[in-house]
Protein backbone atom coordinates (compact mmCIF):
# COMPACT_ATOMS: atom_id res chain seq x y z
CA UNK A 1 0.00 0.00 0.00
CA UNK A 2 1.37 3.45 -0.77
CA UNK A 3 2.70 5.07 2.33
CA UNK A 4 5.50 7.56 2.98
CA UNK A 5 8.05 5.65 4.99
CA UNK A 6 8.69 7.59 8.21
CA UNK A 7 12.07 7.02 9.84
CA UNK A 8 11.98 5.52 13.34
CA UNK A 9 12.66 7.56 16.50
CA UNK A 10 16.04 5.89 16.88
CA UNK A 11 17.08 6.94 13.38
CA UNK A 12 15.90 10.52 13.93
CA UNK A 13 17.81 10.89 17.20
CA UNK A 14 20.93 9.21 15.83
CA UNK A 15 20.92 11.44 12.79
CA UNK A 16 20.48 14.61 14.89
CA UNK A 17 23.39 13.61 17.14
CA UNK A 18 25.55 12.80 14.13
CA UNK A 19 24.86 16.25 12.66
CA UNK A 20 25.88 17.91 15.91
CA UNK A 21 29.19 16.08 15.69
CA UNK A 22 29.51 17.00 11.98
CA UNK A 23 29.33 13.39 10.87
CA UNK A 24 27.38 12.27 7.85
CA UNK A 25 25.91 8.76 8.01
CA UNK A 26 27.66 7.44 4.93
CA UNK A 27 30.94 9.16 5.76
CA UNK A 28 30.78 11.79 2.99
CA UNK A 29 31.70 15.45 3.40
CA UNK A 30 28.74 17.80 3.73
CA UNK A 31 29.25 19.20 0.23
CA UNK A 32 30.04 15.95 -1.55
CA UNK A 33 27.93 14.18 -4.11
CA UNK A 34 27.52 10.41 -4.02
CA UNK A 35 29.25 8.31 -6.66
CA UNK A 36 27.84 9.38 -10.01
CA UNK A 37 27.72 6.90 -12.89
CA UNK A 38 26.32 7.63 -16.36
CA UNK A 39 25.82 4.89 -18.94
CA UNK A 40 24.40 5.09 -22.42
CA UNK A 41 22.31 2.54 -24.25
CA UNK A 42 22.74 0.93 -27.64
CA UNK A 43 20.18 3.28 -29.13
CA UNK A 44 20.92 6.97 -29.36
CA UNK A 45 19.26 9.00 -26.62
CA UNK A 46 19.10 6.47 -23.77
CA UNK A 47 20.91 7.52 -20.58
CA UNK A 48 21.03 5.56 -17.33
CA UNK A 49 22.20 7.62 -14.35
CA UNK A 50 23.09 6.23 -10.93
CA UNK A 51 23.61 8.56 -7.98
CA UNK A 52 24.34 6.24 -5.08
CA UNK A 53 21.31 3.95 -5.00
CA UNK A 54 19.05 6.38 -6.90
CA UNK A 55 18.70 5.24 -10.48
CA UNK A 56 17.02 7.13 -13.33
CA UNK A 57 16.68 6.15 -16.96
CA UNK A 58 15.78 8.68 -19.67
CA UNK A 59 14.74 7.95 -23.22
CA UNK A 60 14.58 10.62 -25.95
CA UNK A 61 12.37 10.12 -29.00
CA UNK A 62 11.63 12.38 -31.96
CA UNK A 63 8.63 12.50 -34.25
CA UNK A 64 7.46 14.92 -36.93
CA UNK A 65 4.37 16.87 -35.88
CA UNK A 66 2.60 20.11 -36.79
CA UNK A 67 3.76 22.98 -34.54
CA UNK A 68 1.64 24.99 -32.10
CA UNK A 69 -0.45 27.54 -34.03
CA UNK A 70 1.01 30.51 -32.11
CA UNK A 71 4.59 29.34 -32.59
CA UNK A 72 4.94 28.22 -36.20
CA UNK A 73 8.73 28.43 -36.30
CA UNK A 74 9.50 26.32 -33.25
CA UNK A 75 9.59 22.61 -32.56
CA UNK A 76 8.12 21.13 -29.40
CA UNK A 77 9.95 19.63 -26.46
CA UNK A 78 8.14 17.80 -23.66
CA UNK A 79 9.52 16.13 -20.55
CA UNK A 80 7.38 13.45 -18.92
CA UNK A 81 8.32 11.90 -15.60
CA UNK A 82 7.23 8.49 -14.48
CA UNK A 83 7.70 7.44 -10.86
CA UNK A 84 7.15 3.70 -10.95
CA UNK A 85 5.91 2.01 -7.75
CA UNK A 86 8.97 -0.22 -7.88
CA UNK A 87 11.10 2.78 -7.00
CA UNK A 88 9.58 3.41 -3.57
CA UNK A 89 6.55 2.37 -1.52
CA UNK A 90 5.45 6.01 -1.54
CA UNK A 91 4.64 6.01 -5.26
CA UNK A 92 1.32 4.84 -6.68
CA UNK A 93 0.50 4.28 -10.31
CA UNK A 94 -2.73 6.27 -10.09
CA UNK A 95 -2.46 9.80 -8.66
CA UNK A 96 0.74 11.83 -9.01
CA UNK A 97 2.35 12.27 -5.62
CA UNK A 98 3.71 15.69 -4.53
CA UNK A 99 7.21 14.36 -5.23
CA UNK A 100 6.31 13.66 -8.83
CA UNK A 101 4.67 17.03 -9.35
CA UNK A 102 7.59 18.97 -7.91
CA UNK A 103 10.08 16.86 -9.90
CA UNK A 104 8.39 17.55 -13.22
CA UNK A 105 8.03 21.26 -12.42
CA UNK A 106 11.71 21.62 -11.52
CA UNK A 107 12.82 19.77 -14.67
CA UNK A 108 10.48 21.92 -16.72
CA UNK A 109 11.88 25.16 -15.34
CA UNK A 110 15.51 24.13 -15.47
CA UNK A 111 15.64 22.52 -18.89
CA UNK A 112 12.66 23.49 -20.96
CA UNK A 113 12.00 27.10 -19.92
CA UNK A 114 15.66 28.05 -19.84
CA UNK A 115 15.95 27.15 -23.49
CA UNK A 116 18.59 24.45 -23.19
CA UNK A 117 17.25 22.86 -26.35
CA UNK A 118 17.09 25.26 -29.31
CA UNK A 119 13.54 24.70 -30.50
CA UNK A 120 13.91 26.88 -33.59
CA UNK A 121 16.48 24.45 -34.97
CA UNK A 122 13.80 21.78 -34.83
CA UNK A 123 11.69 23.50 -37.46
CA UNK A 124 11.40 21.67 -40.80
CA UNK A 125 8.65 23.53 -42.66
CA UNK A 126 7.40 26.63 -40.87
CA UNK A 127 3.78 26.29 -39.87
CA UNK A 128 3.30 22.67 -40.89
CA UNK A 129 6.10 20.29 -39.95
CA UNK A 130 8.45 20.42 -36.97
CA UNK A 131 10.37 17.92 -34.87
CA UNK A 132 8.69 17.05 -31.59
CA UNK A 133 11.26 15.87 -29.06
CA UNK A 134 9.98 13.90 -26.11
CA UNK A 135 12.02 12.99 -23.04
CA UNK A 136 10.62 10.16 -20.90
CA UNK A 137 12.20 10.08 -17.46
CA UNK A 138 11.76 6.75 -15.64
CA UNK A 139 12.67 6.65 -11.97
CA UNK A 140 13.78 3.10 -11.27
CA UNK A 141 15.04 3.42 -7.71
CA UNK A 142 14.50 6.22 -5.20
CA UNK A 143 17.15 6.81 -2.56
CA UNK A 144 16.94 10.58 -2.36
CA UNK A 145 17.78 13.48 -4.65
CA UNK A 146 15.61 12.64 -7.65
CA UNK A 147 15.83 16.18 -9.06
CA UNK A 148 19.59 16.31 -9.53
CA UNK A 149 19.80 12.79 -10.92
CA UNK A 150 16.85 13.37 -13.29
CA UNK A 151 18.39 16.58 -14.59
CA UNK A 152 21.73 14.90 -15.27
CA UNK A 153 19.90 12.04 -16.94
CA UNK A 154 17.87 14.30 -19.27
CA UNK A 155 20.83 16.47 -20.23
CA UNK A 156 23.06 13.45 -20.86
CA UNK A 157 20.36 11.82 -22.99
CA UNK A 158 19.79 15.03 -24.98
CA UNK A 159 23.48 15.31 -25.72
CA UNK A 160 23.61 11.65 -26.70
CA UNK A 161 20.54 11.68 -28.93
CA UNK A 162 20.75 11.83 -32.74
CA UNK A 163 17.76 12.79 -34.87
CA UNK A 164 17.43 11.52 -38.42
CA UNK A 165 18.89 13.79 -41.10
CA UNK A 166 16.41 15.61 -43.33
CA UNK A 167 16.29 17.67 -46.50
CA UNK A 168 13.39 19.79 -47.70
CA UNK A 169 12.19 21.03 -51.08
CA UNK A 170 9.30 23.43 -50.91
CA UNK A 171 6.61 21.79 -48.83
CA UNK A 172 8.10 18.28 -48.98
CA UNK A 173 10.46 16.95 -46.37
CA UNK A 174 12.56 13.84 -46.88
CA UNK A 175 13.60 12.09 -43.71
CA UNK A 176 16.56 9.82 -44.26
CA UNK A 177 16.74 6.51 -42.47
CA UNK A 178 19.74 5.61 -40.37
CA UNK A 179 21.17 3.56 -43.19
CA UNK A 180 20.96 6.33 -45.76
CA UNK A 181 22.54 9.14 -43.80
CA UNK A 182 24.17 9.45 -40.38
CA UNK A 183 21.80 11.00 -37.82
CA UNK A 184 22.43 14.50 -36.55
CA UNK A 185 22.86 15.66 -32.92
CA UNK A 186 20.41 18.12 -31.34
CA UNK A 187 21.29 21.78 -31.05
CA UNK A 188 21.78 22.54 -27.35
CA UNK A 189 22.43 26.13 -26.33
CA UNK A 190 23.64 25.51 -22.79
CA UNK A 191 23.77 22.66 -20.31
CA UNK A 192 21.94 23.33 -17.05
CA UNK A 193 22.25 20.98 -14.08
CA UNK A 194 20.55 21.06 -10.67
CA UNK A 195 22.09 20.90 -7.21
CA UNK A 196 19.85 20.29 -4.20
CA UNK A 197 20.71 21.46 -0.68
CA UNK A 198 19.00 20.11 2.43
CA UNK A 199 18.79 22.25 5.58
CA UNK A 200 18.67 20.99 9.13
CA UNK A 201 18.13 22.87 12.36
CA UNK A 202 20.62 21.68 14.96
CA UNK A 203 19.97 22.58 18.55
CA UNK A 204 23.05 23.69 20.39
CA UNK A 205 21.69 24.08 23.89
CA UNK A 206 20.04 26.80 25.95
CA UNK A 207 22.70 29.47 25.69
CA UNK A 208 23.64 29.13 22.05
CA UNK A 209 21.54 29.85 19.02
CA UNK A 210 20.29 27.03 16.88
CA UNK A 211 22.63 26.32 14.04
CA UNK A 212 21.64 25.55 10.48
CA UNK A 213 23.51 22.71 8.78
CA UNK A 214 23.48 22.23 5.07
CA UNK A 215 23.94 18.92 3.22
CA UNK A 216 24.24 18.36 -0.54
CA UNK A 217 22.72 15.35 -2.31
CA UNK A 218 20.79 13.79 0.52
CA UNK A 219 20.11 10.07 0.54
CA UNK A 220 16.64 8.72 1.37
CA UNK A 221 16.96 9.05 5.14
CA UNK A 222 18.54 12.53 4.97
CA UNK A 223 15.74 13.76 2.72
CA UNK A 224 13.05 12.37 5.00
CA UNK A 225 14.50 14.20 8.00
CA UNK A 226 15.22 17.56 6.39
CA UNK A 227 13.71 20.82 7.63
CA UNK A 228 14.01 22.73 4.36
CA UNK A 229 15.52 22.40 0.92
CA UNK A 230 16.81 24.53 -1.93
CA UNK A 231 17.31 23.48 -5.55
CA UNK A 232 19.54 25.61 -7.76
CA UNK A 233 19.54 25.03 -11.52
CA UNK A 234 22.51 26.57 -13.31
CA UNK A 235 25.03 25.89 -16.04
CA UNK A 236 28.79 25.75 -15.83
CA UNK A 237 29.17 29.42 -16.82
CA UNK A 238 27.48 30.50 -13.62
CA UNK A 239 24.16 31.46 -15.26
CA UNK A 240 21.37 30.55 -12.87
CA UNK A 241 18.26 29.12 -14.54
CA UNK A 242 16.10 28.74 -11.49
CA UNK A 243 16.19 28.82 -7.71
CA UNK A 244 13.48 26.84 -5.92
CA UNK A 245 12.98 26.96 -2.19
CA UNK A 246 9.56 25.45 -1.72
CA UNK A 247 8.56 26.04 1.90
CA UNK A 248 10.56 24.61 4.74
CA UNK A 249 12.47 26.46 7.44
CA UNK A 250 13.68 30.01 7.00
CA UNK A 251 17.30 30.32 5.87
CA UNK A 252 19.55 33.37 5.95
CA UNK A 253 19.68 35.09 2.56
CA UNK A 254 23.46 35.36 2.56
CA UNK A 255 23.66 31.63 3.20
CA UNK A 256 21.56 31.08 0.08
CA UNK A 257 24.01 33.08 -2.00
CA UNK A 258 26.78 30.93 -0.56
CA UNK A 259 24.83 27.85 -1.67
CA UNK A 260 24.79 29.14 -5.24
CA UNK A 261 28.57 29.49 -5.16
CA UNK A 262 28.96 25.92 -3.93
CA UNK A 263 26.50 24.75 -6.58
CA UNK A 264 28.61 26.33 -9.32
CA UNK A 265 31.61 24.20 -8.34
CA UNK A 266 29.48 21.05 -8.33
CA UNK A 267 27.86 21.88 -11.68
CA UNK A 268 31.27 22.30 -13.28
CA UNK A 269 32.27 18.86 -11.98
CA UNK A 270 29.07 17.28 -13.28
CA UNK A 271 29.40 18.93 -16.71
CA UNK A 272 32.97 17.69 -17.06
CA UNK A 273 31.98 14.19 -15.99
CA UNK A 274 29.07 13.92 -18.43
CA UNK A 275 31.22 15.30 -21.26
CA UNK A 276 33.86 12.67 -20.52
CA UNK A 277 31.32 9.84 -20.58
CA UNK A 278 29.87 11.11 -23.86
CA UNK A 279 33.34 11.20 -25.37
CA UNK A 280 34.04 7.63 -24.31
CA UNK A 281 30.74 6.50 -25.76
CA UNK A 282 31.47 8.31 -29.05
CA UNK A 283 34.84 6.58 -29.29
CA UNK A 284 33.19 3.21 -28.81
CA UNK A 285 30.75 3.88 -31.60
CA UNK A 286 33.36 5.37 -33.92
CA UNK A 287 34.34 2.42 -36.04
CA UNK A 288 37.56 2.95 -37.90
CA UNK A 289 37.53 6.68 -37.44
CA UNK A 290 34.92 7.24 -40.15
CA UNK A 291 32.64 9.40 -38.03
CA UNK A 292 34.32 12.63 -39.02
CA UNK A 293 33.71 11.83 -42.68
CA UNK A 294 30.11 10.75 -42.21
CA UNK A 295 28.92 13.64 -40.06
CA UNK A 296 26.50 16.01 -41.74
CA UNK A 297 27.28 18.91 -39.41
CA UNK A 298 28.49 22.16 -40.93
CA UNK A 299 31.42 23.89 -39.29
CA UNK A 300 29.51 27.11 -38.59
CA UNK A 301 26.77 25.23 -36.68
CA UNK A 302 29.09 23.55 -34.15
CA UNK B 1 25.48 -30.61 7.37
CA UNK B 2 26.73 -31.15 3.87
CA UNK B 3 25.57 -31.60 0.31
CA UNK B 4 25.13 -28.24 -1.40
CA UNK B 5 23.53 -28.25 -4.82
CA UNK B 6 21.99 -25.34 -6.66
CA UNK B 7 18.31 -25.76 -7.55
CA UNK B 8 15.78 -23.72 -9.53
CA UNK B 9 12.03 -23.48 -8.85
CA UNK B 10 10.08 -26.43 -10.19
CA UNK B 11 13.18 -28.52 -10.75
CA UNK B 12 12.82 -32.27 -10.47
CA UNK B 13 14.79 -33.58 -7.54
CA UNK B 14 16.55 -36.90 -7.76
CA UNK B 15 15.61 -39.06 -4.77
CA UNK B 16 19.30 -39.70 -4.09
CA UNK B 17 19.65 -36.04 -3.09
CA UNK B 18 17.15 -36.41 -0.30
CA UNK B 19 18.42 -37.92 2.95
CA UNK B 20 16.93 -41.11 4.29
CA UNK B 21 16.64 -42.26 7.87
CA UNK B 22 15.40 -45.56 9.30
CA UNK B 23 13.08 -44.06 11.94
CA UNK B 24 12.59 -40.29 11.47
CA UNK B 25 10.23 -39.00 8.77
CA UNK B 26 11.64 -36.59 6.21
CA UNK B 27 11.23 -32.96 7.35
CA UNK B 28 10.73 -30.31 4.69
CA UNK B 29 12.11 -26.87 5.44
CA UNK B 30 11.53 -23.54 3.71
CA UNK B 31 11.69 -23.43 -0.05
CA UNK B 32 10.34 -26.93 -0.71
CA UNK B 33 6.87 -28.19 -1.39
CA UNK B 34 5.40 -31.65 -1.22
CA UNK B 35 2.98 -32.61 -4.01
CA UNK B 36 1.33 -35.88 -3.11
CA UNK B 37 2.08 -38.69 -3.55
CA UNK B 38 5.78 -38.71 -4.28
CA UNK B 39 7.02 -35.37 -5.61
CA UNK B 40 9.13 -32.86 -3.69
CA UNK B 41 9.97 -29.71 -5.68
CA UNK B 42 11.76 -26.50 -4.76
CA UNK B 43 9.73 -23.31 -5.01
CA UNK B 44 12.66 -20.86 -4.89
CA UNK B 45 16.14 -20.70 -6.40
CA UNK B 46 18.96 -21.43 -4.00
CA UNK B 47 21.19 -24.07 -2.50
CA UNK B 48 19.65 -27.36 -1.45
CA UNK B 49 20.86 -28.24 2.05
CA UNK B 50 20.37 -31.47 3.95
CA UNK B 51 20.88 -32.53 7.55
CA UNK B 52 21.33 -36.25 7.96
CA UNK B 53 20.96 -36.27 11.75
CA UNK B 54 17.55 -34.64 11.82
CA UNK B 55 16.56 -36.02 8.42
CA UNK B 56 15.71 -32.53 7.20
CA UNK B 57 16.04 -30.89 3.78
CA UNK B 58 15.57 -27.23 2.82
CA UNK B 59 16.63 -24.54 0.36
CA UNK B 60 18.94 -21.67 1.38
CA UNK B 61 17.95 -18.60 -0.57
CA UNK B 62 18.43 -14.87 -0.33
CA UNK B 63 15.06 -13.31 -1.09
CA UNK B 64 14.16 -9.67 -1.24
CA UNK B 65 10.88 -9.68 0.64
CA UNK B 66 10.48 -10.83 4.23
CA UNK B 67 7.60 -13.30 4.64
CA UNK B 68 6.67 -13.59 8.35
CA UNK B 69 6.81 -17.05 9.89
CA UNK B 70 5.81 -17.98 13.42
CA UNK B 71 8.69 -18.06 15.89
CA UNK B 72 10.86 -15.51 14.05
CA UNK B 73 12.50 -12.68 15.98
CA UNK B 74 11.95 -9.36 14.20
CA UNK B 75 12.53 -5.64 14.71
CA UNK B 76 9.24 -3.79 14.23
CA UNK B 77 8.48 -0.06 14.04
CA UNK B 78 5.39 1.16 15.90
CA UNK B 79 3.09 3.06 13.54
CA UNK B 80 0.05 3.77 15.71
CA UNK B 81 -1.71 2.51 18.78
CA UNK B 82 -5.36 1.82 19.27
CA UNK B 83 -7.42 0.64 22.25
CA UNK B 84 -5.40 -2.35 23.36
CA UNK B 85 -3.14 -3.10 20.46
CA UNK B 86 -0.17 -1.47 18.74
CA UNK B 87 0.18 -1.55 14.97
CA UNK B 88 3.80 -2.18 14.02
CA UNK B 89 5.38 -2.33 10.60
CA UNK B 90 7.71 -5.20 9.73
CA UNK B 91 8.63 -4.09 6.22
CA UNK B 92 7.83 -1.17 3.97
CA UNK B 93 5.49 -2.81 1.48
CA UNK B 94 3.34 -4.92 3.73
CA UNK B 95 0.39 -4.25 6.01
CA UNK B 96 1.05 -3.67 9.70
CA UNK B 97 1.37 -6.43 12.26
CA UNK B 98 -0.58 -6.24 15.52
CA UNK B 99 1.17 -6.23 18.89
CA UNK B 100 -1.14 -6.49 21.94
CA UNK B 101 -0.33 -3.91 24.59
CA UNK B 102 -0.40 -6.56 27.29
CA UNK B 103 2.27 -8.69 25.64
CA UNK B 104 5.06 -6.93 27.49
CA UNK B 105 6.82 -7.99 30.65
CA UNK B 106 5.00 -6.70 33.72
CA UNK B 107 2.15 -5.11 31.75
CA UNK B 108 -1.31 -5.04 33.26
CA UNK B 109 -4.49 -3.24 32.31
CA UNK B 110 -3.46 -0.34 34.53
CA UNK B 111 0.20 -0.12 33.51
CA UNK B 112 0.52 -0.30 29.77
CA UNK B 113 3.76 0.42 27.91
CA UNK B 114 3.90 3.87 26.36
CA UNK B 115 5.30 3.55 22.88
CA UNK B 116 5.27 6.55 20.55
CA UNK B 117 4.99 6.44 16.79
CA UNK B 118 8.35 5.48 15.37
CA UNK B 119 9.56 3.49 18.37
CA UNK B 120 11.46 0.26 17.67
CA UNK B 121 10.62 -3.02 19.38
CA UNK B 122 12.30 -6.41 19.32
CA UNK B 123 9.46 -8.90 19.08
CA UNK B 124 8.63 -12.49 18.18
CA UNK B 125 6.06 -13.42 15.54
CA UNK B 126 3.30 -15.50 17.08
CA UNK B 127 0.88 -15.82 14.20
CA UNK B 128 1.69 -15.62 10.53
CA UNK B 129 -0.18 -16.95 7.56
CA UNK B 130 -0.82 -15.47 4.17
CA UNK B 131 -4.48 -14.70 4.80
CA UNK B 132 -4.12 -12.58 7.92
CA UNK B 133 -1.97 -9.77 9.24
CA UNK B 134 0.88 -11.12 11.36
CA UNK B 135 0.80 -10.89 15.15
CA UNK B 136 3.72 -10.18 17.46
CA UNK B 137 4.56 -10.52 21.12
CA UNK B 138 7.27 -8.92 23.29
CA UNK B 139 7.19 -11.48 26.06
CA UNK B 140 7.75 -15.20 26.12
CA UNK B 141 4.27 -16.69 26.43
CA UNK B 142 5.48 -19.66 28.51
CA UNK B 143 7.65 -17.92 31.12
CA UNK B 144 6.10 -14.44 31.12
CA UNK B 145 9.54 -12.84 30.97
CA UNK B 146 10.76 -10.58 28.20
CA UNK B 147 14.00 -12.49 27.48
CA UNK B 148 15.56 -9.66 25.57
CA UNK B 149 12.40 -8.61 23.77
CA UNK B 150 10.79 -5.20 24.13
CA UNK B 151 11.54 -1.61 23.12
CA UNK B 152 14.99 -0.73 21.73
CA UNK B 153 16.28 2.58 23.08
CA UNK B 154 18.98 4.65 21.43
CA UNK B 155 21.40 3.17 18.96
CA UNK B 156 20.76 3.03 15.25
CA UNK B 157 19.04 0.64 12.89
CA UNK B 158 20.64 -0.62 9.66
CA UNK B 159 19.11 -2.50 6.75
CA UNK B 160 20.70 -5.76 5.61
CA UNK B 161 19.61 -8.48 3.23
CA UNK B 162 17.49 -11.35 4.51
CA UNK B 163 20.29 -13.85 3.93
CA UNK B 164 22.66 -11.78 6.07
CA UNK B 165 20.22 -11.56 8.97
CA UNK B 166 19.80 -15.32 8.80
CA UNK B 167 23.58 -15.79 8.93
CA UNK B 168 23.82 -13.44 11.91
CA UNK B 169 21.22 -15.48 13.78
CA UNK B 170 22.83 -18.91 13.25
CA UNK B 171 23.96 -20.69 16.41
CA UNK B 172 27.52 -20.89 15.07
CA UNK B 173 27.92 -17.99 12.62
CA UNK B 174 31.62 -18.60 12.00
CA UNK B 175 31.32 -22.26 10.96
CA UNK B 176 27.91 -22.34 9.34
CA UNK B 177 27.74 -18.88 7.77
CA UNK B 178 31.35 -17.81 7.35
CA UNK B 179 30.74 -14.78 9.54
CA UNK B 180 33.60 -13.81 11.82
CA UNK B 181 33.08 -10.05 11.81
CA UNK B 182 31.23 -9.61 15.10
CA UNK B 183 33.51 -11.99 17.00
CA UNK B 184 36.53 -10.11 15.68
CA UNK B 185 35.14 -6.71 16.62
CA UNK B 186 34.42 -7.99 20.12
CA UNK B 187 37.87 -9.51 20.20
CA UNK B 188 39.38 -6.08 19.51
CA UNK B 189 37.88 -4.84 22.73
CA UNK B 190 34.95 -2.83 21.41
CA UNK B 191 31.83 -2.97 23.59
CA UNK B 192 28.57 -3.02 21.66
CA UNK B 193 25.04 -4.30 21.87
CA UNK B 194 23.24 -5.77 18.89
CA UNK B 195 19.76 -7.03 17.98
CA UNK B 196 19.09 -8.80 14.70
CA UNK B 197 15.63 -8.96 13.16
CA UNK B 198 14.83 -11.67 10.65
CA UNK B 199 13.08 -9.00 8.55
CA UNK B 200 16.42 -7.63 7.41
CA UNK B 201 17.08 -5.10 10.17
CA UNK B 202 20.00 -4.89 12.60
CA UNK B 203 20.00 -2.58 15.63
CA UNK B 204 23.41 -1.56 17.00
CA UNK B 205 24.28 0.45 20.08
CA UNK B 206 27.75 1.31 21.34
CA UNK B 207 29.44 3.83 23.58
CA UNK B 208 30.06 6.46 20.93
CA UNK B 209 28.15 7.51 17.85
CA UNK B 210 31.12 6.92 15.55
CA UNK B 211 31.56 3.43 16.92
CA UNK B 212 27.91 2.53 16.38
CA UNK B 213 28.04 3.91 12.87
CA UNK B 214 31.22 2.07 11.89
CA UNK B 215 29.96 -1.26 13.27
CA UNK B 216 26.69 -0.90 11.37
CA UNK B 217 28.48 0.06 8.17
CA UNK B 218 30.86 -2.90 8.60
CA UNK B 219 27.89 -5.28 8.76
CA UNK B 220 26.35 -3.70 5.66
CA UNK B 221 29.66 -3.88 3.78
CA UNK B 222 30.12 -7.56 4.69
CA UNK B 223 26.66 -8.15 3.30
CA UNK B 224 26.82 -6.10 0.09
CA UNK B 225 30.36 -7.00 -0.91
CA UNK B 226 30.20 -10.62 0.38
CA UNK B 227 33.51 -10.38 2.23
CA UNK B 228 35.50 -13.49 3.05
CA UNK B 229 36.68 -14.30 6.57
CA UNK B 230 40.07 -12.64 6.04
CA UNK B 231 38.52 -9.49 4.64
CA UNK B 232 36.15 -9.41 7.60
CA UNK B 233 39.11 -9.60 9.98
CA UNK B 234 40.70 -6.62 8.23
CA UNK B 235 37.43 -4.70 8.41
CA UNK B 236 37.13 -5.47 12.14
CA UNK B 237 40.62 -4.05 12.73
CA UNK B 238 39.62 -0.91 10.83
CA UNK B 239 36.51 -0.53 12.99
CA UNK B 240 38.62 -0.88 16.13
CA UNK B 241 41.03 1.81 14.90
CA UNK B 242 38.24 4.28 14.17
CA UNK B 243 36.59 3.87 17.56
Amino acid sequence: MPREVEPSQNEKQFFARALQENIRLDGRAFDQFRGLEVEFGEEYGVADVRLGKTRINTHITATVEPPFPDRPFEGTFTITTELSPMASPAFTSSAPTPTEISLSRLLEKTIRRSGALDTESLCLIAGSKVWSIRADVHVLSHDGNLVDAACISVMAALQHFRKPDTSSEGQNVTIYTLREREPVPLSLLHFPYCVTFNFYKVEKGKNEEDEVKMLIDGCGLEEALRDGSLTVGMNRHGEVCQVAKLGGMAVDAVALLGCIQVALVRVKDISAFVAKRLEEDAKKRDKGGMMAELSAENDRVS
Amino acid sequence: MAATMFVLPGQELDSSLLPSHPTLPLKLGPGLRHIPPNTITPTVAGQLCTDKRKNAVWVEFNGGRYIPTAGDLVIATIQKSSVDVFYASLSDYTSNATLPQLSFEGATKKTRPQLAQGALVYARVTLANKHMDPELECVSSSTGKSEGLGPLIGGMIFNVSLGMSRRLMLPKPADQGGLVLLDEIGGQGIAFEIAVGRNGKVWVDSKSLKCTLSIGKAIQDTDEKTLTADEQKKLAKKVAREA
